[in-house]
């Protein structure tokens, strides 16, 4: 590296800004300019998207191969749905660690010293992660989901797969001889692939809120597993009349209720909250982790 | 402009800042010394917004961080050069900072030619040296054009030519009038960059002083004088009110008398002198001397401090 003599410190003044402040929307700006300029970003999200669309083609596959040997049980349990959206399972893993890391990153290398000393309002810098964060993964996730159910379809098609008729029962599913498959216009389907994109956007918002409150990578990360994976076998080993009650409301179960498709129902029924209601009480544990992520920002020394 | 106010801070039951209060004009470069461990850092993150002191104030320009419209554009700070994440560029790393303060982005290419480090702009950070961290930390501070500077340890990891790339710096941005806070262990360093100290120990305040007058008030004046009759000299300038202690190589460091006078006392007496000389203390002697019962971490090796 050659050293260069300095002989004034600005080639030009830097004109003043006399108006205004320091706000959300530069916030954003540099957040987004932090998030596309790590590869972790990237590979992140390739991953979310190549590997839910190759689970739900590969998924749909095995499924469709297994058609003509399945009994009236699992032919009433086949949902070419849930099949399309099995790449949400290694997703909503992948979109913890990006949330996570929006913010560990940062305390791991410490610059997070730098990002707070932009700034006086130390709400905006949780904000404007949150935002853009949650923006990225909302887009992704969405794309990722609706290409993902068509291709599931793709595939049931091409293994002679047909679309039953507008109003058809679980009753008419069981006694086709075709593989059903679904049309995003029938009951429940787009519903169950947009909220799938919703359950992603929430756990990365959770995971961020997670690792501003713990300051740490490893820690942020392991606390979103275990809410999601450890949490449910806690419940599990508790005495069934009182787990069965709280399974409904395990994070990983709400995420399960958003992408059922009720009219097609079987095994579930009654065990899961409605779709909306799962939503909305997963947004709920989100807003309660970002609210405690937020007093414990504002008041603790960076 | 920096004010502090009756600073104190405790982390657990440690007192990291103790009742500290200290001024930093603009215009001159201001030394910030004190041992490992003294609170130099805790009190740069306190003037940063990002500790909050227990008891006290800190102002920049008369205003508390919190009240910084435009922080970036009023106050630039080095504190950890390291603190970067090791996968994004320097060009990205000071784009990220400048769109926080609506900073233009023809001045991120500015700042890094500045630094010196234009033609690295695009490499990630995590495979800079320390010294080019350095650099770009400074390249960060200065990155808003802010009239308050604060640099912690930025001569660390710097070669020779790097260490006297930023002195000329500092004293340049101290010479635009800017207010300028450095912290460094080089205390030669320091003695050639910094016009005025501030010097703290344990959290508290030693000296808030100018180099010169630290130096001259907390030395006292000794001469080193060789005479080839060494037992008769030191008994008439006993005599004539002087200290006189052993010195290097059969010398007499006397105290108490000045050259002159030790001059016409061995005249008095019929002695010949070989030299008198007026002994200067460095900064870093008075420094060693003044803390030395502060220093929480020290080496068990006795370093011996000649007067």
């Amino acid at each position: 590296m050659t050293t260069t003599t300095v002989s004034s410190t600005r080639a030009t003044p830097l004109p003043g800004i006399d108006h205004g402040r320091a706000g959300l929307a530069n916030q954003i700006r540099s957040e987004w300019t932090k998030l596309r300029s790590v590869r972790s970003t990237w590979i992140c999200l390739a991953v979310i998207v190549v590997g839910s669309i190759g689970l739900s083609a590969l998924v749909s596959n095995i499924e469709a191969g297994r058609w003509a040997t399945l009994g009236i049980v699992d032919r009433a349990q086949f949902d070419p749905v849930r099949f399309s959206l099995t790449g949400e399972f290694l997703s909503q893993f992948v979109v913890g660690v990006l949330g996570a890391l929006v913010i560990t990153s940062e305390y791991a290398t410490g610059s997070i010293r730098t990002t707070l000393s932009t700034t006086s309002r130390r709400t905006t810098v949780l904000a404007a992660k949150l935002l853009v964060i949650g923006a990225v993964v909302l887009v992704v996730s969405e794309v990722t989901s609706f290409a993902s159910f068509f291709t599931g379809q793709v595939v049931l098609l091409a293994h002679g797969g047909k679309a039953l008729p507008a109003g058809s029962t679980i009753i008419d599913q069981v006694r086709s001889s075709t593989i059903p498959v679904v049309s995003i216009t029938s009951a429940g389907a787009a519903r169950a692939v947009f909220l799938a994109g919703v359950y992603l956007l929430l756990l990365t918002l959770l995971a961020c809120g997670l690792g501003f409150i713990l300051r740490h990578t490893a820690g942020a990360i392991s606390a979103f597993v275990g809410i999601l994976l450890v949490l449910p076998l806690v419940v599990d080993i508790l005495p069934s009349s009182f787990s069965s009650s709280f399974e409904r409301y395990l994070p990983s179960n709400l995420g399960l209720a958003m992408v059922v498709v009720t009219t097609r129902k079987t095994d579930f029924a009654g065990v899961l909250l409605t779709p909306w209601a799962a939503a909305g009480l997963l947004a709920l544990y989100t807003a309660v982790v970002i609210v405690v992520a937020t007093v414990l920002l504002v008041r603790r020394d960076a | 402009m920096i004010s502090a106010s009756h600073l104190t801070k405790s982390y657990g039951s440690t007192r990291a800042v103790d009742d500290l209060s200290f001024e930093v004009r603009p215009g001159v470069v201001t030394g910030f010394l004190g041992p490992n461990g003294s609170g130099k850092s805790t009190t740069m993150r306190m003037v940063m917004g990002l500790d909050r002191p227990d008891s006290g104030t800190v102002t920049i320009g008369g205003r508390r961080f919190a009240d910084l419209h435009w922080p970036l554009r009023e106050v630039g700070a080095l504190l950890e050069a390291k603190a970067l994440h090791p996968g994004r560029s320097a060009a990205n790393h000071l784009l990220s900072m400048a769109q926080t303060n609506s900073i233009p982005r023809t001045r991120v290419d500015e700042v890094l030619e500045l630094v010196g480090l234009e033609s690295v702009a695009r490499r990630k950070v995590g495979k800079f040296s320390l010294g080019m961290s350095q650099r770009l930390g400074i390249a960060s501070a200065l990155l808003g054009d802010p009239g308050v500077l604060l640099f912690d340890e930025p001569v660390n990891g710097l070669d020779p030519e790097g260490i006297l790339w930023v002195r000329t710096l500092l004293q340049g941005l101290a010479a635009e009038g800017r207010t300028i806070l450095v912290s460094s262990h080089l205390m030669s360093e320091m003695a050639l960059t910094a016009t005025d100290l501030v010097v703290i120990g344990r959290g508290q305040l030693i000296a808030d002083t100018t180099v010169a007058d630290f130096i001259a008030s907390n030395t006292e004046a000794t001469v080193l004088v060789r005479s080839p009759r060494p037992e008769e000299l030191a008994a008439a300038l006993r005599s004539a009110g002087a200290g006189v202690v052993p010195g290097p190589d059969g010398g007499l460091l006397v105290t108490g008398l000045d050259a002159a006078a030790i001059g016409d006392t061995a005249h008095a007496s019929g002695l010949v002198l070989h030299e008198l000389s007026p002994q200067h203390a460095s900064l870093e002697e008075v420094f060693m001397d003044l803390t030395a019962d502060m220093v929480d971490y020290h080496g068990h090796t006795a370093v011996e401090v000649a007067p």
